[in-house]
């Protein structure tokens, strides 16, 4: 059983009180969360510090613009905030910016975070489609049902790790049939309880982990399994690692909206894996012809041997991607079993080193030394 | 007028027609088979189609057989041919003869990548085909059966369709246009099952030599109906430019546009003109504290992140607008479906007739940027002089 405090409003509005409240008692002195940009559906992240622009902020609005993690390493990657502020971000996200914080990219001193039990994002190109609206309706139905929406992202509706993990307060939404009326906020750290007291809320015991939320989570790893299988046939080796990206422009959109992927320039994108023409001569003699621009298929492997380790499989990649290459379900298989070896979960624990950052003398001996 | 711009600039009279009994892509591929097999040329630069998959890539080729795979006129723009030519030739000496067949924009953006020393044409031949628009590349990813049918009636047709790239829609510069461009061209329009090979430069002209292919054809009835087109396709551009410079006549109407931008960098990345190794606007010269991002929240009420995602709109475009060959690869690229091509487009327009220049039109005329002439904009620097001097020349 938790410490929660049952809130008797829609959650949507009584989370936006909250907020507000926290805001105008200067109890913080700004919220990072969804803002409104316009009333044709676009939605950015936003560190608002006045009451007064709070009207349009959207907390659980269901799309990721960014990846938060990504937008609070910018805020602090030159050092922590003096000022208390709140965030509001997805379970994903959050474990984005804690792998980044073990990066030394960001500082997640001084923040409240508050963090739901997620339905997933939809995909982005449905942002600002003509029957937005209706879609996040549908959408508040599958999260009081604990079922899996139709329009969210592939990585959301086989996410298995869809309540947070480090959040100070965790709003409950999933299975809540009456998340019209009331909704629990679960506080999991004395500062969760310290700011909690502004919320108009009841003291209740309840427990996160209900019938409905298994069952979700069975559903998940179901469907899990099911993409995983079709994405990327085993067996095929090359082949299908080519047909796979064969359509790739090489914008490098993917990493560029990738949470773990910091560096300010990849390796990809220098002088060092630049063509060289005096190449030519000998290279289409051996192939007799050249894909070009070269080296597409490496920045895909090469990015992934750099971050699939902390891949958090937010799925900003996939969503970006001209293309629609499933990059996002490629680069969560391949992390999920590479994390697996390590025996490590990426964004669990801000203690815990990555494993490029450890040295073990005896591990992997069954593939390398005796 | 452009001082730089010499008296190189072509006007082909001739050129040699060519039989498309089987197909036009057929014909079209027989040039460049040809040229190979004579030694012509090393290499050849040319769309295709990546086996087993429907995606669309470019290929180097030099063995005949990859020419199974090519195709002349692709139903999308998978990267701009300049960008793909760029990749591979900028760094140390191409020193193979290389032939590249290319749509339009690519070839004007190829002329203006030379320009920034970001691409070797010395030892190419730069082809350019008429050029019936492409599909936006989601639409094809989505649907590539329908999306095929439907570009195949479009390309037949010379339909100026809604469902092309913007881009294209409004696009009057498809065809060959009256500057050192391109090398050679191929005239598709006004012939039926035929096409034209049209030299533009001494080096086509000596590869058509080469070929046996004597200029003797004549090219009216392409000129004519090239003409035609370009004028129907004119009009279809100057009615986009003042629909749109009305859309975004003050600054929120410029800036609600980018309302959706998620600050990927997509555009950037697709576009041929930004050759950056880094961009600026990934660099780290714009990193703030905290407490300065918290000072510009509270002055605004807010802030927007990812951080400075106008201004690296704001910032490309002064960076490269002048150069922009109207392409549209960003707008193909974008995820969130930000009209950024047809912004990019029209600012550009307006900003290349202010220094009178065409980008990519002719190899000689110097970029406008590093083409200082003290008397431009005087009318903006110092309005006074500028004032005296305008009536002066009035009298």
């Amino acid at each position: 059983m938790a410490k929660a405090i049952k809130i008797s409003k829609n959650v949507q509005e009584g989370l936006f009180d909250f907020l507000k409240s926290l805001l105008e008692k200067e109890k913080i002195s700004g919220v990072f969360t969804l803002k409104k940009m316009d009333d044709n559906g676009a939605v950015s992240y936003s560190l608002i510090t006045s009451p007064d622009e709070f009207k349009n902020a959207v907390p659980l609005y269901p799309f990721m613009p960014v990846n938060a993690g990504k937008a609070l390493s910018s805020f602090t990657l030159l050092g922590k905030t003096e000022e208390p502020i709140v965030a509001v971000l997805r379970p994903c996200e959050l474990r984005a910016f804690v792998e980044l914080v073990k990066r030394a990219q960001g500082d997640i001193e001084n923040f409240l975070i508050i963090s739901p039990t997620c339905g997933g994002v939809l995909s982005l190109n449905l942002m600002g489609d003509k029957n937005q609206d209706k879609m996040v309706s549908q959408y508040w139905i599958s999260v009081k049902n604990a079922e899996i929406s139709p329009d969210t992202r592939e990585t959301c509706q086989f996410c298995e790790n869809f309540l947070p993990l480090n959040a100070d307060i965790t709003v409950g939404t999933l299975g809540n049939k009456n998340l019209d009326k009331e909704f629990t906020l679960f506080l999991n750290s004395p500062k969760g309880e310290e700011f909690a007291k502004e919320a108009s809320g009841s003291s209740v015991s309840e427990e996160i982990e209900t019938k409905e939320i298994n069952e979700l989570k069975k559903k998940r790893e179901e469907l899990r399994e099911k993409y995983f299988k079709e994405t990327g046939k085993e067996g095929e080796g090359l082949k299908s690692l080519i047909n796979t990206f064969a359509s790739c422009l090489g914008c490098h959109g993917c990493s560029h909206v990738c949470p773990i992927c910091y560096c300010t320039l990849c390796e990809f994108d220098s002088k060092t894996h630049e063509y060289q023409a005096a190449s030519l001569s000998s290279d289409l003699k051996k192939k007799g012809g050249l894909k070009v621009p070269t080296g597409n298929l490496l920045f895909h492997i090469g990015r992934m041997t750099h971050m699939a380790v902390s891949c958090v499989s937010c799925g900003m990649c996939s969503d970006v991607c001209p293309v629609n290459i499933p990059v996002a379900t490629v680069f969560s298989k391949v992390g999920s079993s590479l994390q697996e070896e390590f025996k490590y979960f990426p964004g669990k624990d801000i203690e815990e080193p990555a494993p490029q950052g450890t040295y073990k003398e005896d591990e992997f001996m069954k593939i390398g030394e005796q | 007028m452009n001082n730089n711009q010499k008296e190189t600039k072509s006007n082909p009279k001739k050129g040699k027609t060519l039989p498309a009994e089987k197909s036009i892509k057929d014909a079209v591929l027989n040039i460049f088979k040809k040229a190979l097999a004579d030694n012509i040329v090393d290499a050849v630069l040319i769309p295709a189609k990546v086996p087993d998959t429907d995606a669309y890539s470019w290929i180097l080729l030099q063995d005949e057989s990859l020419f199974d795979i090519a195709d002349p006129l692709p139903p999308v723009m998978n990267v701009q041919g300049g960008r793909a030519l760029s990749s591979f030739s900028k760094n140390g000496e191409l020193d193979l003869k290389i032939a590249a067949l290319m749509r339009p924009c690519e070839v004007r953006a190829a002329v203006e990548l030379l320009k920034l020393h970001q691409v070797d044409l010395d030892n190419v031949t730069l082809v350019s085909i008429d050029c019936p628009g492409a599909m936006p590349l989601r639409d094809y990813m989505n649907d590539p059966k329908k999306i095929n049918d439907s570009f195949k009636k479009i390309s037949e047709q010379w339909e100026i369709s809604e469902s092309l790239r913007p881009a294209c829609q409004n696009c009057h510069r498809f065809s060959l246009m009256d500057g050192t461009g391109s090398d050679l061209h191929i005239g598709l329009l006004g012939e039926n099952k035929k096409v034209t090979l049209i030299s533009n430069s001494s080096t086509g002209r000596d590869v058509m030599d080469k070929l046996g292919f004597e200029p003797k054809d004549s090219l009216d009835k392409w000129k004519a109906t090239k003409e035609k087109l370009v004028k129907e396709k004119s009009k279809k551009r100057e009615s986009f430019l003042k629909e749109w410079q009305e859309k975004i006549k003050k600054t929120d109407g410029f800036f609600n546009e980018l309302n959706k931008c998620i600050n990927c960098h997509n555009c950037m990345n697709a576009c041929p003109i930004c050759y950056c190794q880094q961009c600026y606007f990934d660099s780290q010269t714009i990193n703030f504290k905290p407490e300065t991002y918290l000072q510009k929240s509270k002055e605004k009420g807010a802030l927007r992140f990812p951080l400075n995602t106008l201004l690296f709109h704001v910032g490309r475009m002064s960076h490269m607008v002048l150069s922009c060959v109207a392409c549209g690869a960003c707008e193909d690229a974008c995820p969130v479906s930000v009209p950024v091509g047809r912004l990019f487009s029209m600012v550009g327009d307006q900003t290349q007739k202010e220094f009178d220049y065409i980008p990519g039109l002719n190899r000689e005329d110097a970029l406008p940027l590093q083409d200082f002439k003290k008397d431009e904009f005087c009318e903006v620097e110092t309005p006074n002089e500028c004032e005296e001097k305008v009536t002066e020349e009035a009298k």
